[in-house]
């Protein structure tokens, strides 16, 4: 009955939304030209407590990638964006980047389950990124 | 014609041309196809017309291993048998689900489109597109995704005793003998033929059956007992010179809440992997692995439906507030059953039942859960034998040893990775698996089963491998051959009551071209 009544609890914290869902808008650090960075890139997420949860088990899983400088160059490579590569100009050309990075890693498997969660390698690191 | 065996005079003697055991699926469809050409049909029930509990007491056993439903329960003796109790999913096996059967789909395939109508189906086809309306389609999965959508169609259900009482009661040679056990089969020195059956009556009534043929057709642990209870001549059980009858006993375990998913505010509704009404028939769709992914990491064929994640229903399940004298008449797992599938029943219902019921166990949009099943792969270990106890007939009762693979919840947890791989490619949301480990919710305490006897009689051409031929014949028995899911050698995953129909019809077309 415990347990059944811990998967209720589980389930409706879960319930109001995705837990990566990105959010456009207000928030863009990222000014046209300027290099992508941590905080830019924490800033898409739309629910920042929810992602550090997410993302506190993703480091722990992962402890090779604890450091923020090391989760922001991973994603900066696997968007294809190099070292002194410039952020796209504005979030919504980022978030369709990341939506479509996000994507092709679901399609070749490139995922990680994290608390449960089936998810994409890169969104993993994005939320480890807020914690 | 039906005659009541227990009216019959003391040490009555039955002739026919072939004897069949059991008046369930198997045995009704066989008994109304032999009909015919002066063929003389004994169809032998255990059972009335109804429900009756000293005889459904014959059924009583053990259990150990793996949690089920207590024996006396989990079947239904009298005339339709099991059926009296069938949810009515059907669905046709496919290649895949027969790549170690001894014949592939295109032997099954006329005798599917018989048992399509015996099951009262109302269409042939089970491709997802054909059941695509406006209100319920099916996922639109990308190329190479490493799932597939498929489709059960829901009979009436068809309660054979009920549905074909009066064929049988008019169809020309067949006589069903009501409260008619089995208690012994009766061969040759050599266990060679079947030379008579002896049948006994709760009333103490007596005889024997004289045929040319003998189909058991009782199920998939009565098969079993009988055979192995028949053993005067051979003393390990009739067909068990290899000691493979009773082995391989699979049943297809059931999780209700193997997964959350949220999907996007804009992404398709997932109505079509739960039971509704397309085109006037009740469906339900289904995820499984693609052929290329089943064949490639060898999973077991697997089907996953998504449920709107309904609060009462869902945290309910083992645990719904039934009142305490109505859970006390009623297994764990039929109680269990009973929170899943009342709501989906009622459901059914035109409104304002179904108004009512929808706003009482649905849920907000967008979240779903997952109920997974299975067909594991065949244990030997897993098996049903007899046990020193005997019920009022002298019959010794059986043992169910129900085991799932060591795999089982990590090719679950794989099945629904591979799900959440393609909803989150396709964008239409995030899926997690439930564990102990990660959610603190431990779907398998919820593991039921489905009450599926199968393979318990496995056909296989080399008798060291099967205990009937690929005809249902009984390896070294040339006269005895066996009906029912306890031939299937692998179980795919969903319910045999087709397929048993299928088979039913295929071994009926043996018998009537066999010699004399």
């Amino acid at each position: 009955m415990r347990k059944t009544r811990r998967f209720v609890l589980a389930y409706l914290a879960c319930a109001p939304g995705l837990p990566l869902m990105l959010r456009s808008g207000l928030g863009f650090a990222a000014g046209e030209g300027q290099e992508l960075d941590a905080a830019t890139l924490r800033s898409l997420v739309a629910d920042p407590r929810r992602a550090r949860s997410i993302g506190r088990s993703y480091r722990a899983q992962y402890p090779a990638e604890e450091h923020p400088g090391v989760l922001t160059g991973l994603i900066r490579s696997s968007l294809g964006l190099g070292e002194s590569a410039a952020a796209p100009p504005n979030r919504d050309a980022l978030i369709s980047v990341l939506d479509a990075r996000v994507r092709a890693e679901f399609g070749a498997g490139n995922i990680v389950r994290v608390d449960g969660w089936v998810l994409a390698r890169t969104e993993a690191r994005l939320c480890a990124l807020c914690d | 014609m039906f005659v009541d065996a227990r009216t019959l005079p003391q040490k009555f003697v039955i002739d026919a041309d072939v004897c069949i055991v059991g008046a369930g699926a198997a045995g009704i469809t066989l008994a109304r196809d032999l009909s015919g050409n002066n063929r003389r049909i004994a169809l032998l029930e255990s059972g009335n017309f109804d429900f009756d509990a000293d005889t459904q007491k014959l059924y009583a056993g053990e259990v150990v291993g793996q949690a089920y439903t207590p024996l006396e329960r989990d079947r239904l003796r009298y005339l339709g048998g099991t059926t009296n109790h069938w949810e009515g999913s059907c669905r046709e096996f496919d290649a895949a689900d027969l790549a170690d059967w001894p014949f592939g789909v295109d032997e099954l395939a006329p005798f599917y489109r018989q048992a399509h109508d015996i099951c009262q189906l109302s269409s042939h086809s089970f491709a997802p597109q054909d059941w695509s309306t406006d209100e319920a389609r099916p996922l639109q999965l990308g190329e190479g995704a490493g799932v597939k959508s498929g489709v059960f169609q829901y009979s009436a259900p068809t309660r054979f005793g009920t549905v074909y009482r009066s064929d049988l009661a008019s169809a020309p040679g067949v006589t069903v003998y009501l409260n008619a056990n089995l208690v012994q089969i009766d061969t040759n020195d050599a266990a060679s033929s079947v030379i008579g059956l002896e049948v006994a009556c709760l009333n103490g009534n007596r005889g024997r059956v004289r045929a040319r043929h003998y189909v058991l057709a009782a199920g998939g642990i009565e098969n079993v007992r009988l055979l192995l209870n028949s053993d005067r001549v051979q003393q390990s059980g009739l067909g068990n010179q290899y000691d493979l009858v009773g082995r391989y006993f699979m049943d297809h375990p059931f999780v209700p809440l193997a997964s959350t998913i949220v999907a996007h505010a804009a992404s398709p509704e997932m109505g079509f992997y739960d039971q509704h009404v397309a085109r006037g028939h009740i469906i339900e769709g289904y995820i499984s692995a693609s052929d290329e992914v089943r064949r490639k990491e060898r999973l077991p064929p697997f089907a996953i439906g998504i449920r709107p994640a309904g609060g009462l229903v869902d945290a309910g399940v083992g645990n719904m507030k039934l009142p305490p004298t109505l859970r006390n008449l009623m297994s764990e797992n039929f109680a269990n059953g009973l929170t899943y599938y009342l709501p989906r029943w009622l459901d059914r219902l035109e409104s304002p039942v179904r108004w009512m019921n929808q706003r009482m166990w649905r849920n907000p949009p967008g979240t779903y859960t997952t109920v997974y099943t299975c067909g594991p792969d065949p244990d030997p270990e897993s098996r049903v034998t007899l046990i020193g106890t005997v019920d009022a007939l002298g019959m010794r009762e059986t043992r169910l040893n129900w085991r799932l693979p060591a795999s089982f919840e990590r090719d679950m947890q794989r099945a629904h990775e591979l799900l959440g791989q393609e909803l989150g490619r396709s964008g239409i949301g995030r899926l997690r698996i439930e564990s102990s480990a990660t959610t603190g919710y431990d779907p398998i305490k919820d593991l039921g089963e489905g009450h599926h006897h199968m393979g318990t009689t496995r056909m296989h051409d080399d008798p060291r491998r099967g205990v009937v031929n690929a005809d249902c014949q009984v390896h070294g028995i040339a006269n005895l051959s066996i009906a029912g899911s306890s031939v299937f050698p692998t179980y795919a995953c969903d319910d045999p009551t087709m397929t048993i129909v299928a088979l039913a019809l295929r071994l009926s077309s043996h018998l009537k071209s066999a010699p004399g």
